[in-house]
């Protein structure tokens, strides 16, 4: 028997992204984000999800987009990880793909650095190449980039501030 | 899956190790109390009714080590020679062994060997003189008096005084009678036809089969009939004792020597039944799980938690009835049934707060579940460091979320821990002092206003406030130039810092360095906070504060740039307004002068940009830490809420400057501020150039970004 993986399908730039249909919990649109300060700039905040505090991190910036520009057909995938729920931003979500397990590669010893650590394999899909996502990694490892970025944060906050009140002089 | 016996089973263990936990505690207390009092043969029973109610439990739950190191334990106590204070040291050892066992099981790891506790019960037991005790043993193992309680003894003074004998029977049960609870009534039929029984060991109704029976029996037959009467064959043993209690002779007053409280194994000839072990005890004993059953339920504390989840809901659903209420007023303001809609929300709302207070009650409990482990903890670090230290407890009945409680246990165990060893001083320094050589550690709890208090405070040697400054000094934590600025309370705080230990030497116990700044972060994620005064040579009071509850609390809303936060209303303590020209700038901080005090600010959000807004209204949030005081800055208010506070997802969002969320009522998040996080960050943070004040604490970084990509998203 041919063994399949459901996979939900959603766009960042150009690429198709997937992650496994057992891990997602829900697709809503984008609704009004509360920030949280002192965080990651991938971090977007936080969204009330009937009640629930949900925090949503933006994919495309988590990946390294500079400018992410908003539109009406972006979407949220809320993620259920470990019991939490957590969400992501994306440019849009597309599908729902039938892979069959012959199909997916293990990820290049190069996806396995950089921003793009939570590639766990590649699929092929009726000529199309599906980046697929672990998501423990995922939702895991930004913590530890998060204390990284945060420290950057501060020092733009220093200068920013340092530059506001000398505008001020 | 297989449910069924497995999970009973488990459910049985559960319950087990929660009593258990309170046996190691009476069992502690138990000992102290016996340290303190060489002589008190009530304390020897006690404990050795706990070891023995443990004993039967653990067996009962399989956990064969525990059981039978509880009955090694039985054995020695029993021997009748053991110098009492032994007795105090091996409770303590048990209590620990016990408590190291019990987490094993728990853990289902290994059991560790109780070898220390068997050596010292061998000892104890050689020590005693073994050939005396062990004859007496197999004497009174047979025929061994049981213990008549007060009540029983009235009762044979009053038979003896009618002109009866009372005799005490004890029949031994046919270990081969299939039916030992039917022969025991046998038995007892048997002796009630022929005199007033007055009482019986095992109690009557005691479901556990005994094999001994024994029977306080007042009526106007011989020894020898009785003796003959008790004898039935394949029921009882040939060997029935009938001993005289008491005879015909009104002697009141006056019992037999034989009813005296002894110390003999009578005891445990007794507790061997497993009945309730209230029949000899003081009142004090009120707490053991077997006497107040009926009307305490041990219910999980996540149904709990789950029902205040509701109940969370139900203020949200509240908040947005009367939203919705207000915009349909003023849509339509003329409409007369909208004094009834008034009327019935706000019965609706007396419901719920009632409701909600009902609910946080169930979570209370006194704090004199933590308070109890405090003699034993003072006594081992006092007895460690060579010094006499006494424990005052009070206020033990304040009651408190048990969350909360279990959260400030290490907390407050590491506060009690340092004021033993690090500010108590040694017996000699303390006389030179011209103090008692005894030291006291008072641990008190009281309510103030919202907020639970819990005080440890020592009348010890106080915190050097110059030797703190130059620790931080030395530790790099403070510049010298910075040092002679600071006031006592400012320096003080530095003994939270990290890394900064005030102990000349690290011991085993305290002072290495880990500890106060632990202590505050704790107490600053239950919205609590910590203070401490102290008074050189006098001695150190920490103050630790926390909020009532966790779920729900009033909250002050506010505007920074157009996101909304909130604060916890009772750190608010008035609210000010003014504009930006009234700020100066003092050694690169804004200051405020409110009549006639220079209140320190802290701006959440941006700075203004040019001289142009200078005239522009703001709002000071005047906030009371403790003794000190802050202006924070926000651009508006918005009103006063109660919010259910919904933890954050600590995977994703790591800052400390926010200690939660909550739901509006139109939907809306509100992000719930951190205070002490941000005052600390305001403290750290030193503005690089002349003339620049840290500020936009509080503003997120892409906020300008997000603004603009959400209007594109709704256009």
């Amino acid at each position: 028997m041919n063994r399949e993986l459901h996979i939900v399908g959603f766009q960042i730039g150009r690429e198709t992204y997937g992650v496994p249909i057992t891990s997602l919990h829900e697709i809503v649109r984008v609704p009004e984000i509360t920030a949280v300060p002192d965080a990651p700039d991938y971090m977007e905040g936080v969204i009330n999800l009937r009640g629930k505090i949900v925090s949503v991190i933006d994919l495309r910036k988590r990946f390294g987009a500079t400018k992410v520009t908003a539109a009406r057909r972006n979407r949220i995938l809320v993620i259920e990880h470990k019991g939490k729920l957590a969400g992501l931003i994306v440019d849009s979500a597309s599908e729902v793909l039938k892979i069959p397990a012959a199909d997916v590669e293990d990820c290049l010893a190069s996806f396995q650095e950089g921003g793009l650590n939570c590639v766990s394999g590649l699929g092929k899909w009726k000529g199309r190449l599906i980046i697929l996502l672990d998501m423990a990694k995922l939702l895991e490892s930004s913590k530890d980039k998060g204390s990284n970025q945060e420290r950057t944060v501060e020092n733009q906050r220093a200068s920013a501030s340092a530059a506001g009140a000398s505008a001020t002089k | 899956m297989s449910h069924g016996p497995d999970d009973c089973n488990a459910e049985m263990r559960e319950l087990f190790f929660e009593t258990s936990q309170e046996l190691l505690q009476s069992l502690n207390d138990e000992a102290l109390k016996l340290e303190k009092n060489p002589a008190d043969l009530e304390c020897v029973r006690s404990i050795r009714r706990i070891v023995h109610t443990l004993k039967g439990d653990a067996a009962a739950c399989g956990f064969r080590e525990l059981s039978q190191t509880a009955h090694a334990m039985e054995d020695a106590l029993a021997l009748e020679s053991i110098p009492l204070n032994t007795i105090a040291e091996i409770a303590f050892t048990a209590a620990d062994t016990f408590a190291v066992m019990l987490a094993a099981y728990q853990r289902n790891a290994d059991v560790p060997s109780s070898e220390s506790l068997q050596k010292m019960l061998r000892k104890a037991a050689q020590d005693s003189d073994s050939e005396k005790s062990s004859e007496q043993r197999a004497s009174t193992m047979s025929t061994g008096p049981a213990i008549w309680n007060e009540y029983e003894q009235l009762a044979i003074q009053k038979a003896s005084a009618k002109g009866k004998h009372v005799f005490h029977v004890a029949a031994i049960i046919d270990p081969r009678c299939a039916m030992p609870i039917a022969a025991r009534q046998l038995l007892l039929n048997a002796l009630e036809g022929w005199g007033e029984v007055l009482a019986t060991r095992p109690e009557a109704g005691s479901q556990k089969p005994g094999k001994k029976l024994e029977v306080l029996l007042a009526t106007e037959k011989t020894s020898e009939e009785l003796a003959r009467r008790c004898r039935i064959p394949t029921v009882t043993l040939p060997e029935v004792s009938v001993q005289v209690v008491a005879s015909p002779q009104p002697q009141p007053g006056k019992t037999n020597p034989q009813t005296e409280l002894k110390r003999t194994d009578a005891a445990i000839a007794q507790s061997e039944t497993g009945s309730s072990p209230a029949v000899t005890d003081p009142p004090s004993q009120g707490e053991s799980p077997n006497t107040s059953g009926e009307n305490v339920l041990r219910v999980d504390a996540e149904r709990i938690d789950s029902l205040l989840d509701l109940v969370g809901e139900l203020i949200l659903g509240k908040s947005m009835l009367q939203q919705a209420f207000y915009e349909l007023a003023q849509r339509f303001p003329k409409e007369a049934i909208r004094g009834r809609f008034l009327d019935a929300m706000s019965f609706q709302a007396r419901v719920l707060s009632d409701l909600q207070r009902s609910v946080m009650k169930i979570r209370m409990v006194p704090v004199e579940q933590l308070f109890r482990r405090f003699p034993r903890l003072v006594r081992d670090v006092a007895k460690e460091c060579g010094k006499d230290v006494e424990l005052a407890l009070s206020g033990q009945d304040t009651d408190l979320d048990k969350r909360l409680l279990d959260a400030i246990a290490e907390p407050l165990t590491h506060i009690v821990r340092n004021a033993v060893s690090h500010g108590i001083e040694s017996g000699q320094e303390r006389t030179v002092a011209g103090k008692p050589a005894r030291g006291t550690i008072r641990l008190t709890s009281y309510h103030q206003g919202n907020q639970v208090i819990v005080e440890v405070s020592d009348d010890g040697r106080g915190i050097d406030s110059q030797k703190v400054k130059m620790k931080a000094v030395e530790k790099g934590l403070l510049t010298t130039d910075e040092a002679t600025r600071l006031n006592e309370a400012e320096i003080l705080d530095f003994v939270f810092r990290p890394g900064l230990s005030t102990a000349e030497e690290v011991t085993e116990i305290s002072g290495r360095g880990v500890g106060l700044d632990v202590v505050r972060s704790v107490l600053q994620r239950l919205k609590g906070s910590v203070e401490i005064q102290t008074h050189h040579g006098k001695g150190t009071t920490f103050q630790l504060k926390l909020p009532l509850t966790l779920a729900i609390i009033k909250a002050l809303l506010f505007h920074i740039g157009h996101r909304l936060y909130a604060i916890p209303l009772n750190a608010v303590a008035e609210i000010a307004r003014t504009t930006e020209s009234e700020l100066h700038l003092v050694d690169q901080h804004e200051v405020l002068q409110l009549r006639d005090r220079v209140l320190p600010l802290i701006r959440l959000g941006s700075a203004p940009s040019d001289t142009a807004q200078s005239a522009r209204k703001i709002f000071v949030l005047v906030i009371s830490m403790g003794e000190r005081k802050f202006g924070l800055i926000v651009d508006s208010l918005v009103g006063e809420e109660e919010l259910v506070i919904k933890a954050l997802d600590d995977r994703s969002i790591s800052t400390d400057l926010i200690s939660g969320a909550s739901v509006l009522g139109d939907g809306r998040v509100v992000l719930i501020v951190n205070l002490p996080a941000v005052i600390e960050r305001h403290a750290r943070s030193r503005p690089g150039q002349q003339g620049t004040v840290a500020s936009g604490f509080l503003l997120p970084t892409a906020d300008l970004k997000l603004a603009q990509s959400k209007v594109e998203a709704q256009s």
